[in-house]
């Protein structure tokens, strides 16, 4: 984070509160509810770690694909599909029962978002097909893949009408750290993995075998790089993340699907806080931390101040570009 | 069986008629943009806006063609903005996109929000669509007439800009420049052709296509405004001109081709309601799932721009 993309959040934040204002909220109450809402409630805080898990967990495998160049557009995709495989796996092998189910769970959640992200990657790979254009695709499949289950296989017995999910029972959630404050195990563990991440594609000499796949592919093939074995690597491992994504997400927070959970594309945000953080593994935690926060305080601003909540997606869309301009003055800065 | 065969194929061919002009908008306009190295992944947030802005000025004035001006207007505007961070000031074309995406998908559902639905209101305001074009006896003939001759005027528009942006790209000296800056912008600028002022108007007629489209999906298909109403189909059209090799004609191709899939499964689905119980969605997966087989088959084929994604800096 430099002066300038400060700057730009700011000015993101100006507009979507002007935003606001044009749709006829209040603005006091739209400030203290953007900035404090998230802080000073229980509920606020949870939020926004929920958010933060989601978010760095997605960001570091668009991080990691980014290095070699690649593009995973689709974390929106994996997440809907490792969401789905939390609740395939406890409907479908509930046999297993208790830690066994547990693990299972999370596992076929993973497997699901790596699946997933196989057909962009034997595409790529052997055809030379753009992973851009697959992993959009695929998030639209997925989504529609996402109805279908919530209609059919995963669908709550008492769901009439708007179809939703079983409800996890608690032995199957993610357990809070204390007592009842709603922090859970998710945190940590995200964050070791952030570590163990950081050491893995940061400290070894991964990380420029993936830039120089990324920057040019045929320096690497002339330094000898495996380029197909990085690209599958990379894009296999940013799907699976964002399939584990999918369990914390459901087991530590929601414990439910519903529709509303494919609309709200918490991928894109992703890819922004990949970015943000600068590709790399702590600076992406960073920034996710800080896209938990305004993405909550945005959303619960819109619900005070009866503004549709997609004035957050404008939002976004407006600090994003304004980040971009924050790097790019950056950039020329340190140029000089 | 065979009365409702015609039916269904009508029904079918209509609909892949219907839709297919959203397609060719979007996607011929993202032809050019990305031919001359500018891939805009915003489009689907530049037709939501327009398809606002269409619906805006169509209910206040009463007038349709009034709101497609206006609309163009839109896209146009946003457009250029685009094109300039994007060509002048080099930032991440894709980054910049989904902003431009995520922008229109919100901005539009805010406006239409303070516009027009309120507690007193009753139903959502419709708007004014502009009627279909019957041409006299041939639109009589069976099967074919519904189909070809009973279409809204931008169809016919859609089809006629395909020769035009072909004929545009292959055969004149703009369209010559507009590849060249794609291809080499080095060698286009060493013959004193000014890149970034071609990929500017490239990008932006671009947009105003998008914008287009989003004008024909308001004409053609709704009469009130919802949220993410045009649902990724600008993300497929991305899809479609990468399928067909960013040749105007081969997407043509690929959008009917596409859409009598998507149109043969909504048929199905809506034929067989009862005996799908629940499993339509999978049916909806089809389309996609389609576009997705064919790339093995014409993926490899696909040759990009070369400095597709590449900002072009002079010296």
């Amino acid at each position: 984070m430099t002066v300038y993309n400060a700057i730009a959040i700011a000015l993101g934040i100006i507009a979507g509160l002007s935003l606001v204002a044009y749709a006829g909220g209040n603005i006091e109450v739209a400030l203290s509810t953007l900035f404090l809402n998230p802080l000073t409630t229980t509920f606020g805080l949870q939020q926004i770690f929920v958010r933060f898990v989601v978010f760095y967990t997605m960001a570091m495998g668009i991080g990691i694909a980014l290095k070699a160049g690649l593009w995973n557009i689709g974390a929106q995709g994996q997440l809907i599909v490792g969401m789905i495989m939390v609740f395939v796996a406890y409907t479908y092998l509930g046999f297993l029962a208790g830690p066994a189910l547990y693990v299972t769970m999370i596992l076929l959640a993973t497997i699901g978002g790596l699946l997933w992200i196989v057909v962009p990657t034997v595409l790529k790979v052997k055809f030379g097909a753009n992973e851009i254009v697959v992993t959009l695709l695929l998030n639209v499949v997925a989504s529609n893949f996402g109805y279908y289950m919530l209609n059919g296989p995963i669908k709550s017995p008492g769901a009439i009408g708007y179809p939703y999910s079983i409800t996890l029972p608690l032995q199957y959630r993610i357990p809070n750290i204390v007592g009842t404050f709603p922090l859970t195990y998710a945190v940590p563990v995200t964050v070791v993995i952030g570590l163990i991440l950081y050491f893995l594609v940061e400290r070894t000499p991964f990380r420029v075998k993936a830039n120089t796949v990324g920057e040019s592919a045929e320096t690497a093939r002339y330094a000898g790089i495996g380029i197909g074995r990085v690209m599958v690597i990379t894009m296999l491992a940013s799907g699976a993340l964002a399939g584990f994504a999918g369990a914390t997400y459901q087991m530590g927070f929601l414990y439910h699907v519903d529709a509303g959970v494919f609309v709200y594309n918490l991928g894109f945000i992703a890819v922004i806080a990949a970015l943000v953080g600068r590709k790399h593994m702590i600076g992406i935690g960073i920034a996710s931390l800080f896209f938990g926060y305004i993405t909550i305080g945005a959303e619960s601003m819109a619900t005070q101040t009866n503004v549709p909540t997609s004035v957050v997606f404008a939002m976004e869309g407006i600090m994003m570009i304004g980040v971009l301009l924050g790097t790019y003055l950056t950039e020329r800065r340190e140029a000089k | 069986m065979s009365v409702l065969l015609a039916d269904v194929m009508v029904g079918v061919f209509s609909t892949t008629m219907a839709l297919s002009p959203f397609y060719l908008f979007a996607g011929l306009g993202e032809i050019v943009a990305e031919k001359s190295g500018v891939v805009n992944l915003g489009i689907e947030g530049i037709a939501l806006m327009s398809l606002l802005t269409t619906f805006v000025v169509d209910f206040a004035t009463g007038n349709p063609w009034l709101g497609l001006l206006a609309a163009l207007g839109a896209a146009g505007i946003i457009g250029a903005f685009f094109a300039f961070l994007a060509v002048r000031m080099r930032l991440d074309q894709i980054v910049l996109g989904i902003a431009v995406y995520l922008f229109g998908l919100g901005m539009s559902f805010v406006i239409y929000n303070a516009l027009y639905v309120c507690s007193t209101c009753s139903a959502p305001p419709q708007f004014v669509n502009i009627s279909h074009i019957y041409i006299p006896i041939l639109s009589d003939i069976p099967v074919l007439g519904p189909v070809l001759f009973q279409q809204n005027i931008l169809v016919y528009f859609s089809l006629l800009l395909v020769v035009g942006v072909a004929y545009f790209l292959d055969r004149t000296s703009y369209g010559l420049r507009v590849r060249a800056v794609g291809e080499n912008p080095k060698a286009a600028d060493n013959m004193g052709v000014n890149v970034n002022k071609v990929r500017f108007l490239a990008t932006l007629a671009g947009a105003i296509l998008a914008g287009l489209a989003g004008v024909y999906f308001s004409f053609a298909f709704v009469q009130s405004f919802q949220f993410d109403i045009i649902a990724g189909r600008g993300f497929v059209a991305l899809a479609i001109i990468y399928l067909a090799n960013w040749g105007p004609y081969k997407t043509l191709f690929a959008a009917l081709s596409f859409n009598i899939v998507y149109a043969t499964q909504s048929e199905i689905v809506s034929i067989s309601s009862i005996a799908l119980a629940g499993s339509s969605q999978l049916f909806n997966m089809l389309p996609y799932v389609y576009l997705l087989a064919l790339i093995p088959l014409l993926g490899r084929r696909a040759r990009p721009p070369k400095f597709l994604l590449k900002a072009y800096r002079k010296g």
